[in-house]
């Protein structure tokens, strides 16, 4: 058996009520947020118009620290979303055409899940990742030789 | 597509904390604690001020409201629920491992997935939590659990599955420091409860399915600053490293971690750390030698972090025996002593001044890996040394007792211990090491039948069992011992239990709803005393009981008190 992208193989997965009820999760767009001067990261995503999807559905972070996020809902009905962040979890509405900002901290490396926890957006396609790249601080790794990795 | 400046305005997103009734406010009672009333933590049993309740890890407490005579009246006073929301790490494995703390009314817990609560100890009303975002991706080799916090100077302290110590302000549970300890990319991670001794924090790694070295690190409690790190596997040309291959990295990928609490003694400035496994777990043709310190009791110095003395339980372990189970310190005849029940299933008394043996006996009815005689000699006999050839030994490796802690009464001078009477198959395939991939060399099937478990009490002077509860299942839940001549403990089919002290007659249960995998404390309020019991089955079901996978995974804290 050979294997090939979902994509191209059931791009019906990656739509509303095509080949599935709901979108296939991660399978969206990928973007990178902005480091700005002083190292803080800043990043948009939006939900457009009967996607039901975050996009990017998969933000990537160089490292970890702070993100300011706008999430923009362009969609033609009202959703939310819950936000990994230490210290709490960040939640926001969000009304038919509205726009809100969230401060997330996030040590990673590692990726994180948030979602829009209203009715069943979270099954339908609207949960999205959040990766951060990067290592943890040298003085918190292990002392020994460079090891092999997969 | 609209302009920007004609989207409503959804504002900013807030803590989820402020979408419940938390008043995120607690009263200041950790402020005084110190070392020094952690040292007499028993002479204030309405608290429960440390890990195990006291230093010596007993898990003892004088309160004796709740007795023998009256524990059938017990009643739930309150449960505390959190559940799990979206999606997290380990999402069917996460179980609720703590120790519930308290403090003068106040009582500071952890769940899974980076939540820590204080909560109302009367009422169980929630002050405040603090929840920190756990990687989806993260090594967990058993689970998505945490065991629980140390509290001390006005502030709580504990670990994050990614390997972080927190520091949080105990009157709202907002962060003093965090700072990493571990390599989430080398497959580390964190459950341990911290240990508070004179001005550090004393917490250890995980993850030594994963091939890491194994550490227990010390910070300043005030600033986070790193004190020192000690290093469980030596590199080589230090002491213990003629125990792991000349040639090559076997001691770099050794294992040994302290995934759970130490014990110490004042007097002797020693911490009381045990070992984990070493790595690969199964496969000990790449790693020839007594592969020091895993599976091992050793005597760490508070001050400094130096190995002062050590007893290894399994020298060359093929069996995952880890050695990391408490460290119980008692007198006998005048002799400073600590109990420890091996996975291998044998329960040691050391002398704790200088680790000799004092006497080794089986605490468990079936032991065929091989044995261990008077003198501590360990004769090993059955072991996965061929490549894909199956075979069966009992303990399995979730071992005759887990991490789950025994207890020792003062009173009764008896040790009760919960016992995992288990088997397990492993068939040796060999695999070569890479980073943060598990590393355990076998394939393990740990039996689903012929198995059972019992709350069994021991004279430590004799070896003697004195009484045994039999369950048809392991008991894996730690026990609790009482001034009123009581022992609690939770089943995995959920049932919480009091039982005799001294004769093991069963005089209360109720059932909770979901199995127990925690460590239960007591303390009071008001001159009511009040018994906790975290229940939320999860964590390693498929080595400690895989006839139970699939049973209910709840999440709740119960607390018991007599009627009013």
């Amino acid at each position: 058996m050979t294997t090939t992208g979902v994509e191209q193989v059931l791009p019906q997965l990656i739509k509303q009520n095509g080949a599935t009820l709901g979108r296939l999760l991660a399978n969206g767009n990928a973007g990178h947020a902005e480091e700005r001067a002083d190292g803080r990261m800043h990043a948009t995503v939006r939900i457009n118009v009967d996607e039901l999807v975050w996009d990017p559905a998969v933000l990537i972070m160089p490292h970890g620290g702070e993100l300011e996020l706008e999430l923009i809902n362009d969609d033609m009905n009202t959703h939310c979303a819950l936000l990994p962040s230490n210290g709490d979890s960040q939640f926001i509405w969000l009304v038919n055409h509205s726009r809100g900002m969230a401060t997330l901290h996030l040590d990673g490396p590692g990726y994180y899940w948030y979602s829009s926890p209203t009715g069943n957006d979270e099954g339908r396609g609207l949960t999205g990742a959040i990766v951060v790249m990067g290592d943890v601080p040298k003085d918190a790794r292990l002392d020994r030789p460079k090891q092999p990795r997969p | 597509m609209a302009e920007a400046t004609e989207y409503v305005d959804a504002g900013r997103a807030v803590d989820q904390a402020t979408l419940t009734f938390v008043t995120g406010s607690a009263p200041p009672v950790a402020r005084n604690v110190t070392y020094e009333r952690i040292l007499r933590a028993r002479s204030e049993p309405h608290n429960w001020l440390t890990y195990y309740g006291a230093y010596d890890g007993q898990r003892y407490s004088p309160l004796e409201q709740i007795n023998t005579q009256n524990v059938r009246h017990l009643t739930p006073a309150w449960v505390f629920q959190c559940g799990a929301t979206g999606l997290q790490a380990g999402a069917t494995t996460y179980a609720f491992e703590a120790a519930p703390v308290v403090v003068d009314g106040v009582m500071y817990v952890t769940g899974w997935d980076g939540w820590c609560w204080a909560l109302d100890a009367r009422t169980g009303e929630e002050l405040w939590r603090y929840k920190h975002a756990i990687p989806f991706d993260v090594s967990l080799c058993c689970g998505n659990v945490n065991r629980g916090v140390a509290v001390a100077h006005g502030k709580v302290f504990y670990t994050t599955q990614n390997a972080h110590v927190i520091a949080l302000d105990a009157t709202n549970g907002k962060p003093v420091w965090d700072k990493a300890f571990g390599d989430v990319r080398a497959g580390e991670s964190a459950t341990v409860a911290p240990l508070i001794v004179k001005d550090l924090v004393i917490v250890g790694s995980s993850g030594g399915e994963f091939g890491v070295r194994g550490h227990l690190d010390a910070f300043n409690f005030e600033t986070g600053e790193h004190v020192w790190r000690c290093y469980m596997v030596p590199k080589p040309g230090e002491p213990g490293s003629d125990t792991w291959p000349k040639n090559g990295e076997a001691w770099a990928r050794g294992g040994a971690n302290c995934w759970i609490t130490p014990t110490y003694d004042p007097e002797l400035n020693l911490l009381y750390v045990g070992t984990g496994n070493p790595a690969p777990d199964f496969d000990g043709e790449v790693r020839p030698g007594d592969n020091l310190y895993t599976d091992s009791m050793v005597a760490v110095d508070a001050d400094n972090g130096q190995i002062r003395f050590h007893y290894q339980y399994n020298p060359h372990d093929v069996w995952d025996y880890d050695s990391i189970s408490e460290h119980i310190l008692f007198e006998m005849d005048g002799r400073k002593a600590m109990a420890h029940f091996d996975k291998n299933g044998y329960c040691f008394i050391l002398d704790r001044t200088n680790g000799q043996l004092i006497r080794v006996f089986p605490f468990v009815d079936r032991i065929t890996w091989g044995d261990i005689d008077a003198n501590g000699k360990v004769t090993p006999k059955v072991f996965p040394d061929k490549e894909g050839d199956p075979v069966h030994f009992w303990p399995g490796p979730a071992g005759g007792k887990e991490w789950t802690h025994a207890a020792y009464s003062p009173k009764t001078e008896l040790l009760y211990a919960p016992v995992q009477d288990i088997g397990a198959t492993a068939t040796r395939r060999r695999r070569e090491f890479k980073e943060s991939i598990p590393y355990w060399g076998a394939g393990v099937q740990v039996d689903a039948e012929d198995i059972a478990g019992s709350i069994s009490a021991f004279d430590p002077r004799t070896g003697n069992e004195v009484w045994r509860w039999r369950n048809h299942v392991p008991m894996c839940s730690s026990v609790l011992a009482t001034g009123g001549d009581l022992v609690f403990a939770g089943e995995p089919g959920g049932n919480f239990n009091a039982f005799n002290a001294r004769t093991g007659e069963m005089l209360w249960q109720f059932q909770c709803g979901s199995g127990h995998h925690s460590s239960p404390t007591t303390y009071s309020v008001g001159g009511k005393q009040y018994i906790a019991a975290p229940s939320g089955w999860g964590g390693w079901v498929e080595g400690f009981v895989p006839g139970m996978l699939g049973a209910p995974h709840g999440a709740a804290l119960f607390v018991f008190a007599l009627p009013d």
